[in-house]
Formats: structure tokens, C-alpha cells, sequence
């Protein structure tokens, strides 16, 4: 299937890669302290219009990339609907024990998970890696081998994704059967790994070698091709979220959706 | 010995986690299909998501990798727009660290499966304590909670611990370690 990746530049694209993975760390850290499902349910909304709106690409792409958040809520969810704490049973089967409790709970993990990947696929829809590591270097003084090394490395998985699809056809040409089972597993983990990784390791030993002949430098004074400073963007990016946190905090008290303020269990 | 990574172990370690981090970013779909049967049995899948730290320290045996392996397969994950977003870094910071602590305490000298089963259970335990904030798992039924812990830490043993033995075992035969690996002792015998 060929996929049409293009994609407009929004605010979002010119917003200071580094500024812009310091807030998404710190909204995560500040998600993980809510425990509050209304509080939770309007940030989730708030994230979900700068997905829908601001990172650029067709819609098309939008709705075939959120499928998998639909698993996220799932997976976050279901353990601990069925069989989490609670008092108030709704429905008993056998082990499955869904109670009041346990539901709100697993919807909050379920808002949770998505919160997560919206930020997540937002932050990797709008930030070109190479300007990540070139604002690393510059606002963050990451060591430029680190940088450099990541930016090589990641140039060279396009080439890797060949050579996959080059030993798959050569598996199946030979009539290499797959196995059941764990030694199945064990057996076709092996016949892809080792030869990728063994010919990646050989590649990226002689790009090291190159580079350092080429006299690669891990000196912090250095000259960039690409210099990332700061703009108003970054101030409306981070006044966006506050935005979201205070509409979400009012709403959940003045106009809460469910009458259960915090989800965890107390005895 | 030189002092800290060199250029070329920190490009092969970042090359292997971002192997890794395609296999991560695969693995999530995987996860979510298992996780629909409900009883915890997506946990024995879970491991594979602490080899990128073991293999990379069995290849290059040096201070430093496992940790650097783990961060930057996580944040391979990331932008390549893994399902869990931000929460893979932390994940993979935890677990990095984990790793990189069980292979300190045996001074970056013992290469064994023990070892290595060892930082994968130590690997697991960090995700464990990382959930217990994530996901409330300390809210789940008792003998659920149980299961999760001994499904998780099992997948572990097995995938980090054993697979990424076995697979850089396979991986000696090719000679290719040989590229990345500092001198042993054996080396300098074999001058004599």
C-alpha cells in the first residue's frame, strides 16, 4: 500500500523541539498525579484537538494512525474492569468481577493510555528528528556523539527494513517452513535477528570509523548546520496546556460527567 | 582502558536499540491482540521489551551500554509514535537503569545467563514499580495481581534473559563481536 505522507507545517512543526519534550514530560507527570476521571476526560479532549487539528496531516492518515489507540484503551482498560477491587458488584462471573469501582478505574487507565499516545503521536507527528537532536545539542548540551550517533543510526533503519523484507524472501524462497510453539518462535527470532544485527553492527563499526577519520569532534564548541532558538510559538504551545488544565480542572469540579471524584481503592 | 564509550560502541549500541525499538514498536499491536484473551497473558510477552539493555551489554560488555541501550530504544519507540507515547521514556529510563545496576553489581564482569536472567528480572521489577503509579495495579484482585507479577517476571527470565543469551551467543559464531568488544585478558594471552 503506498502511503502519502506529506504534510503541512503548522505552529506545531515550529514550536523548540526541546522545549516541547520537557512539556510532554511534564504533562505526563502531572497526568500521572490525577486521579480524577472528569479532570481526566476534558484533558484527553484538549489533546485531541491539537491531533485533530494542528499537527498537518490529511485526515485520511490521522484516523489510519489512531486505530491503534482504540487497543490502547482496551489493553489499559480490561484487566481492570474485570477483576479489580471494588464494593458495589455490577456483574459476577466466575473469576470476572466488574464493580463500580473497578469500571471508573478502568475507564480512568483507558483516558489514561490515550492521553499518553495523543501527546506521544503529536509530539512524533510535528518534530523532524534530526532538529530533536540538533536542539538537543544546542539547548540541552547533549554530547554531540550522542546526537550524531542517534541521527546516523536512524538513517540507517530505512536500509534495514530492506534487508527484513530481503530475508523474508529468501526464507521463503528456500521453503523455510515456521514452527509452532516457543522453539518456533526461538527459530524464526534467530534467523532475522542475527543477520541484521550482525551486518548492522559491521555497518555502523565503519561509519564510527569514518567519521572519527573524518576528525569527528565530540568538542561541545561547535558549528551547526541548523540553529534552533525560541519563538512565540513556544510560549503559545505551553499556554495552551495551562489553558486545558484550568478548563479541566473547573469543569471537573463545577460540572463533573460522573459523580466519582478519585478512581483508587480505600479500604 | 580507555575512560567512558567511544564513538564506535556508542553508535553500535544506539544501532542495535533502534532495531530493537522497530521490533518495540511492533511488539505493541502483538500485545494489544494478546491482552484481549483478559488473564494476564499479554505479561508473558511483556519482556521482550527489556532485551534491547541485555543484548546490547552481552555485545559490548562495557559500562554504560545497557542503560544508553534501553534509553534509546525507548526513545526509538517514541518517535517512530509508539502506542504509549510518553511513557515509554519513562519506562525505558526505569528499566534501563534496573539493567545497568544488576550488571554494576558484578562489576561489568560476568557475561553468564544468570546475569543476565538476573538484570531481566530487575528490568521487570522496575516496570512493576513504575505501574504501580501508572496503572493502580495495586488495586487489582489479589490472585490477579500475583499472576501478573509471575507472568511478567517469567516473560522476562525467558525473553531478555535466555533469547538474548542465546542470541548473542548465535552472534559470537559470525565473529562480528569481536568488532566491539574490548580486549580480554584471554586476548593478550594468546600474544604471548
Amino acid at each position: 500500500m503506498q502511503m502519502d505522507f506529506s504534510y503541512r507545517e503548522t505552529w506545531l512543526h515550529k514550536i523548540n523541539p526541546s522545549l516541547k519534550l520537557l512539556v510532554v514530560v511534564i504533562l505526563f507527570i502531572h497526568i500521572l498525579s490525577i486521579n480524577n476521571i472528569n479532570f481526566i476526560i476534558t484533558y484527553t479532549v484538549g489533546a485531541l484537538v491539537l491531533y485533530m487539528c494542528c499537527t498537518g496531516h490529511s485526515s485520511k492518515n490521522l484516523f489510519l494512525i489512531s486505530i491503534p489507540f482504540l487497543f490502547i484503551f482496551l489493553t489499559s482498560s480490561t484487566s481492570m474492569i474485570f477483576f479489580g477491587k471494588g464494593d458495589v458488584t455490577w456483574f459476577k462471573w466466575g473469576l470476572i468481577d466488574i464493580t463500580e469501582e473497578s469500571f471508573f478505574r478502568g475507564l480512568h487507565l483507558g483516558f489514561r493510555g490515550i492521553l499518553f499516545a495523543i501527546l506521544g503521536i503529536v509530539f512524533s507527528l510535528t518534530t523532524r528528528p534530526v532538529l530533536l537532536f540538533y536542539s538537543l545539542m544546542q539547548q540541552v548540551k547533549l554530547k554531540p556523539k550522542f546526537a550524531y550517533s542517534f541521527m546516523a543510526a536512524v538513517r540507517l533503519i530505512p536500509i534495514i527494513v530492506e534487508e527484513m523484507q530481503t530475508l523474508r524472501y529468501a526464507l521463503k524462497v528456500r521453503g523455510v517452513e515456521g514452527q509452532k510453539g516457543i522453539l518456533g518462535f526461538y527459530n524464526k527470532l534467530t534467523a532475522y535477528s542475527i543477520p541484521l544485527l550482525s551486518q548492522s553492527i559491521r555497518r555502523a563499526h565503519r561509519i564510527a570509523v569514518a567519521m572519527e577519520a573524518k576528525r569527528f569532534s565530540d568538542s561541545t564548541y561547535r558549528t551547526y548546520y541548523y540553529k534552533i532558538g525560541f519563538s512565540k510559538f513556544d510560549v503559545l504551545f505551553v499556554l495552551y496546556f495551562i489553558l486545558v488544565i484550568v478548563v479541566s480542572y473547573f469543569t471537573s469540579i463545577y460540572l463533573p460527567y460522573f459523580s466519582i471524584q478519585d478512581v483508587r481503592y480505600f479500604n | 582502558m580507555q575512560k567512558g564509550l567511544k564513538l564506535t560502541d556508542i553508535l553500535v549500541t544506539i544501532i542495535i536499540a533502534l532495531i530493537f525499538s522497530v521490533i518495540y514498536k511492533l511488539w505493541g499491536p502483538l500485545y494489544g491482540i494478546v491482552s484481549t484473551f483478559g488473564i494476564q497473558l499479554e505479561q508473558l510477552i511483556y519482556g521482550m521489551w527489556f532485551i534491547a539493555a541485555t543484548v546490547a551489554y552481552l555485545i559490548i560488555r562495557k559500562p554504560g551500554v545497557a542503560l544508553l541501550a534501553e534509553v534509546a530504544a525507548a526513545n526509538g519507540e517514541f518517535i517512530f509514535g509508539g502506542e504509549w507515547g510518553v511513557a515509554t521514556l519513562v519506562f525505558g529510563l526505569g528499566q534501563g537503569l534496573a539493567a545497568e545496576l544488576v550488571f554494576m553489581a558484578f562489576r561489568y564482569k560476568r557475561y553468564d545467563v544468570m546475569t543476565v536472567s538476573l538484570a531481566a528480572v530487575a528490568s521487570g521489577i522496575a516496570s512493576i514499580f513504575i505501574d504501580y503509579y501508572y496503572s493502580y495495579i495495586g488495586d487489582l484482585a489479589l490472585w490477579n495481581l500475583f499472576l501478573m507479577i509471575g507472568f511478567r517476571l517469567t516473560g522476562s527470565i525467558l525473553i531478555a534473559g535466555l533469547f538474548a543469551y542465546f542470541i548473542v551467543q548465535a552472534l559470537e559464531k559470525t565473529q562480528v563481536t569481536n568488532l566491539v568488544r574490548p580486549a580480554s585478558s584471554d586476548d593478550y594471552k594468546a600474544l604471548d
